[in-house]
């Protein structure tokens, strides 16, 4: 049976028989997603309050305040000009409708959710999945019904995206218009034509429970805070995610000698585990 | 069993923390077959089974054969001499281990990745087992309770 359902492809009659029963437990999800939401609610309530090293940590919290909201102003800025120059390089996206997160599904080994959207609203399977503007979330599985769609999250071990990392500095360049040739505002390297080197390697949730850029040479330059950003391809070939989705910050870099590559932790732009409602790219 | 297989899709995916969540379809298999013949255990088994692998959208067959091992344990384990909720935790004990084994290596046949084997022996299956142990104590020895006297 295994082996049957692994040979079969897509369109067999095990994928068929498990689609149609996602279909028909599409209500009882959503019930027990709504169901389940108080208690959820409540659970995080109560393990804020016996937390008793909260009241330290938010007063260490207002300590930093006025140097946090300075920081936090100068990121929202930057923030703002990535934002214009990824809706600049790629204008031409097609969205499905929002869709509403129903439940989250799989066992052990996944992070997957269900969506309202599927088959109807244009939705098909290995299409990027996006909050915000354009921040990517995860992508759509070949379980897509004509009223749902599973989407893998970028938290699954299984999901994989080719990436650039790119340092702040190159965004505020490309959006103030000015030459690279003469006034450089960073010290990393630049490229013949102007632009700076940017890193490149496979993100994906490593077994260890973080996010990660894998295969990032050791000669890259790569620093805290630097965006990452879908890369698009793999050499010459055309990947599932169109280039530029924003895909998070880097948290940390590391590498010992005896490595081949650099050890790099993702902060995801948006909170994976708190999705309510998304929209899948259909084209691009 | 169906709301076992039912419970098993809408509700664990919520109360599953990393790689420790209860198996309601494992819990209803053992329960189901406590008292039947042989052959009839294995049938409702792979069936049940069969439910949950339809119903959950997973990979195809691990869960049916999850369930032929869970009504496998729950038959074997009658022949000890023990208290019966004994035999109910200690069945499903051994049902989730076999469980948690073949949800591992199933996607590694796959060709796909899987967690390190040690840390997920000692780190997921040996709470999970726990876990699903404790909940049959507490639910499953009125379910056993309740099936028995429908039975009698």
């Amino acid at each position: 049976m295994f082996t049957l359902y692994v040979r079969e492809g897509d369109s067999g009659p095990l994928h068929t028989v498990q689609l149609g029963a996602a279909e028909v437990l599409r209500p009882v999800r959503s019930l027990v997603g709504i169901a389940a939401s108080p208690f959820t609610t409540t659970r995080e309530a109560v393990e804020r309050a016996l937390d008793s090293s909260e009241k330290k940590a938010l007063e260490e919290k207002a300590q930093k305040h006025e140097e946090d909201a300075a920081e936090a102003a100068r990121l929202r800025q930057e923030n703002e000009r990535l934002r214009k120059l990824l809706k600049g390089e790629r204008a031409s996206f097609d969205y499905s409708p929002l869709a509403q997160v129903v439940a989250p599904v799989g066992g052990q080994f996944t992070e997957r959710i269900v969506l309202d959207v599927g088959a109807e609203d244009g939705i098909k399977p290995e299409q990027p999945v996006v909050v915000g503007e354009n921040i990517l979330v995860g992508r759509t599985t070949s379980q897509v019904t004509p009223n749902t769609a599973e989407v893998l999250l970028v938290t699954d071990p299984n999901f994989a995206a080719g990436v650039r990392i790119i340092p702040p500095a190159v965004t505020e360049r490309a959006t103030s218009g000015e030459s690279t040739s003469g006034e450089t505002t960073t010290s990393r390297e630049t490229t013949a034509s102007g632009e700076a080197s940017s890193a490149e390697g496979l993100l994906r949730t490593n077994w260890e429970g973080y996010l990660a850029v894998d295969y990032v040479n050791l000669s890259d330059e790569v620093e805290q805070g630097d965006f990452i950003l879908t890369s698009g391809r793999a050499g010459q070939r055309e990947l599932l995610f169109p280039p530029g989705l924003l895909v998070g910050t880097v948290e940390s870099v590391s590498a010992q000698d005896i490595d081949q590559y650099k050890k790099i932790v993702v902060t995801p732009a948006a909170k994976i585990d708190d999705l309510h409602e998304v929209r899948v790219i259909t084209d691009w | 069993m169906a709301l076992a297989a039912v419970l098993d899709v809408a509700l664990t995916p919520l109360l599953t923390f990393g790689w420790v969540g209860p198996k309601f379809m494992v819990l209803g298999v053992v329960i189901a077959v406590a008292g039947l013949p042989e052959l009839q255990a294995l049938l409702l088994g792979f069936f049940g089974g069969v439910l949950a692998d339809t119903l959950g959208g997973g990979l195809f067959g691990v869960g049916a054969l999850g369930g032929v091992f869970a009504a496998t344990a729950s038959v074997r384990i009658r022949s000890i001499h023990m208290k019966r909720e004994a035999h109910l935790v200690l069945a499903q004990a051994l049902a989730v281990a076999a469980y948690d084994l073949l949800s591992l290596f199933a996607p590694i046949l796959l060709g796909r990745s899987g967690p390190p084997i040690t840390n997920y022996l000692v780190g997921g299956m040996m709470p999970d087992v726990l876990l699903n142990a404790f909940l049959a104590y507490l639910v499953g020895r009125w379910l056993l309770r309740l099936v028995t006297m429908k039975e009698e």
